[in-house]
């Protein structure tokens, strides 16, 4: 692949990245750029996004050291709680950084693609408060599963529309958000939701998303005095496990991802872009791709709405080919057995996209990934309460799994 | 070289029209029917598409062609097997729109070389612009391809400027900011002329072209080629349920072809005028 025409230039994490967007949004994506640079690490707008932060969304979220379900895997488990972040998950950090930054720019409009539904709600949220007219893309199948986040997206006053082409899921939805925010980018801001596509959103996404690292990493040496073992995080689009990663910046911490081996990785129903997929362009970056020999985009899947997308930051293709982090996988059965097993001993409902990288913690001692005992911090990166119409529906009868 | 027939075609100052095909849309059969039909009624040349499974630049009728095609049994082989096809019965030159990830899986110098060979003229890769397309632009060239990029409405006269010193081919304006196949701004067609005054390489404008007065806009404006896509699309959509019925494919076929026919006619008027 060092041989490849398509070496990318801007925003480049080694040989992935760059900007690999239509013409038609180098004015918008160029702005923004600038903006990054220019607009969000000055102190006056670091001061009002920190203040928001913390009035408004409830930073800094708590560490949790997790006793009993510790016990049962042989690991000392320290979950980094994005689920009591308002709107219950990590994307409220995203959303809220870009959307001040949009008011800035002086935008009028926010475009949001989501998948879970979790990144939809932050965006209507965020949108509510900073007086945008808000327009949130969402895959058809998604709409189905997730009807309480859609709910709650109209709720709090954004349009939800529901995108029908292709599998109607997460691909199809940033699809359709690229195309919308092409016709509307003088008035629109395109607020991304994780760290993909065209530079600068994984740049930028994942400089919002490192509060979580920064916040975890000064938690950690408060509880446990000293830095943890290894870092664990659930891996789509990657953008909770890139601001936990980001915050232990140069320490000699384990960084490990997890994505979703979904029915299994013998399979094609799954969405483990960097354990099956091979570099190629998606969605303006050059990075991992579940994709047929054509360079045809493969759909992908995972019990975890949040989970089944065939391409994945290239800041992670860039540390999965560079070995500054390793990438795993759960699948759907290990990642309910996590949702149970954390629900019944500690209490606290993890998302299906944060019981992944439970899945991982629960098999790790077994399988000589982790030596026992050691110091886990897990980002704990939403809640599980979306997933329960879903959960009650297929699952609730199936036994106990413990 | 089919380079050449596309610098011969673009030496005159003649106005040109350009129907947009998807390579197998719908199958690969009717694909080259419909192909060869156009090419006789006229068309002195072929903009031609590779279905691709994320097409971000385009609207519902070029999304649902590109599904279509690919469900039709076109792969990235297959086009190139039309493609040689239609070389064997025409000398006119045919204009590659590729997205960037089906050349990055073939490998761009192979897929380029492969598309030299099976006769294209050019290639634009909509989804690498500028700041990314040196190397490519450079592996276009080295296989004996024009290279032409995308510029839009918005696109300022120094970036025009910077985007031409890459470009062999022609530059590709689009007739709107936003997608293809909605209807192109009278605003945004009126401004073409901004653009051909401000490159020295031909102009070519495509995305929202429909009718003959935006034709006439498009080459009034001193754009050398417009080209018709989506609205064709919407033609193969209409009968796409029926294509195993002989005589709606006749039907379908002989529409395109008086539809060509009818817009090099308004590009042979445009020149007279």
């Amino acid at each position: 692949m060092k041989e490849s025409v398509f070496q990318p230039i801007l925003g480049a994490f080694g040989e992935f990245g760059g900007r690999y967007a239509s013409e038609l949004l180098h004015r918008p994506l160029a702005e923004l750029a600038r903006a990054r640079k220019e607009i969000l690490p000055t102190p006056d707008f670091q001061a009002e996004l920190q203040a928001e932060l913390r009035r408004w969304a409830g930073r800094p979220t708590p560490l949790t050291y997790c006793s009993r379900f510790s016990r049962d895997i042989q690991l000392e488990v320290y979950l980094k709680r994005e689920d009591l972040l308002h709107g219950g998950a990590h994307k409220t950090n995203n959303a809220v950084g870009q959307a001040l930054l949009a008011r800035r720019l002086g935008k009028q409009r926010l475009i949001a693609e989501t998948g879970a539904g979790q990144h939809g709600v932050a965006c209507a949220m965020a949108g509510a408060r900073y007086g945008f007219d808000t327009t949130i893309y969402m895959g058809a199948v998604d709409v189905e599963r997730q009807r309480p986040n859609v709910r709650l997206m109209e709720l709090c006053g954004a349009k939800v529309r529901a995108v029908t082409e292709g599998a109607a899921t997460l691909k199809e939805a940033i699809n359709a958000a690229l195309r919308a925010w092409t016709e509307e980018a003088t008035v629109a801001h395109y607020l991304l939701g994780s760290v993909c596509g065209p530079d600068p959103f994984p740049s930028l996404v994942a400089d919002l998303q490192s509060v979580i690292g920064r916040e975890a990493r000064h938690q950690m040496l408060e509880a446990a005095g000293d830095l943890p073992d290894a870092l664990v995080a659930c891996v789509g689009g990657g953008s909770n496990a890139a601001g936990l990663f980001r915050g232990f910046a140069g320490d000699p911490v384990r960084r490990i991802g997890v994505e979703a081996a979904g029915e299994g990785l013998h399979t094609r129903r799954h969405g483990a872009t960097l354990a099956r997929g091979r570099p190629g362009l998606l969605h303006g970056a050059r990075t991992y791709v579940l994709q047929d020999e054509d360079g045809q985009t493969r759909d992908a899947y995972s019990l975890a709405a949040g989970l089944d997308y065939p391409g994945v930051g290239p800041e992670h293709a860039h540390w999965h080919e560079t070995h500054g982090a390793q990438y795993v996988v759960a699948d759907d059965e290990e990642a309910l057995a996590a949702f149970e097993h954390l629900s019944r001993r500690e209490g606290i409902v993890p998302a299906f996209e944060s019981a992944h990288a439970l899945a991982f913690c629960r098999r790790a001692v077994r399988e000589g990934s982790l030596p026992r005992g050691a110091r886990v911090l897990v980002n704990l990166s939403g809640s599980g309460r979306k997933d329960l119409p879903t959960y009650f529906a297929r699952y609730a009868d199936r036994g106990d799994h413990l | 070289m089919s380079r050449l027939v596309l610098e011969q075609t673009l030496a005159g100052n003649t106005p040109l029209f350009s129907p947009f095909f998807l390579l197998g849309d719908p199958t690969p059969e009717i694909s080259f029917q419909i192909l060869s039909a156009c090419l006789r009624a006229g068309a002195p040349m072929l903009e031609l598409g590779f279905a691709y499974s994320d097409p971000v630049a385009d609207g519902p009728a070029l999304q649902r062609a590109a599904i279509r095609t690919r469900a039709g049994g076109t792969t990235v082989d297959g086009a190139f097997r039309l493609l040689s096809r239609l070389r064997s019965v025409s000398d006119a030159p045919f204009n590659l729109l590729v997205y960037g990830n089906l050349l990055h899986a073939r490998g761009a110098k192979r897929f380029c070389r492969d598309a030299a060979d099976a006769g294209a003229s050019s290639l634009l890769v909509p989804d690498c612009p500028l700041e990314e397309n040196e190397r490519l632009a450079e592996t276009a060239s080295a296989a004996g391809l024009a290279f032409c990029d995308l510029v839009g409405p918005a696109t300022s006269a120094e970036r025009l400027r910077r985007i031409g010193t890459r470009v062999t081919g022609f530059i590709y304006r689009t007739g709107r900011q936003g997608v293809t196949g909605r209807g192109g701004s009278a605003d945004a067609l009126a401004d073409v002329a901004a653009t051909v005054s401000a490159t020295p390489h031909p102009v070519c404008v495509g995305f929202g072209i429909e009718t003959h007065e935006q034709l006439e806009a498009v080459w009034g404006a001193g754009a050398r080629i417009a080209v018709i896509g989506s609205a064709l699309a919407r033609r193969i959509a209409a009968v796409e349920h029926c294509l195993t019925d002989p005589a709606s494919v006749n039907t379908l076929i002989e529409g395109m072809a008086s539809r060509v026919r009818a817009a090099v006619d308004a590009s042979q008027r445009a020149k007279g005028d």
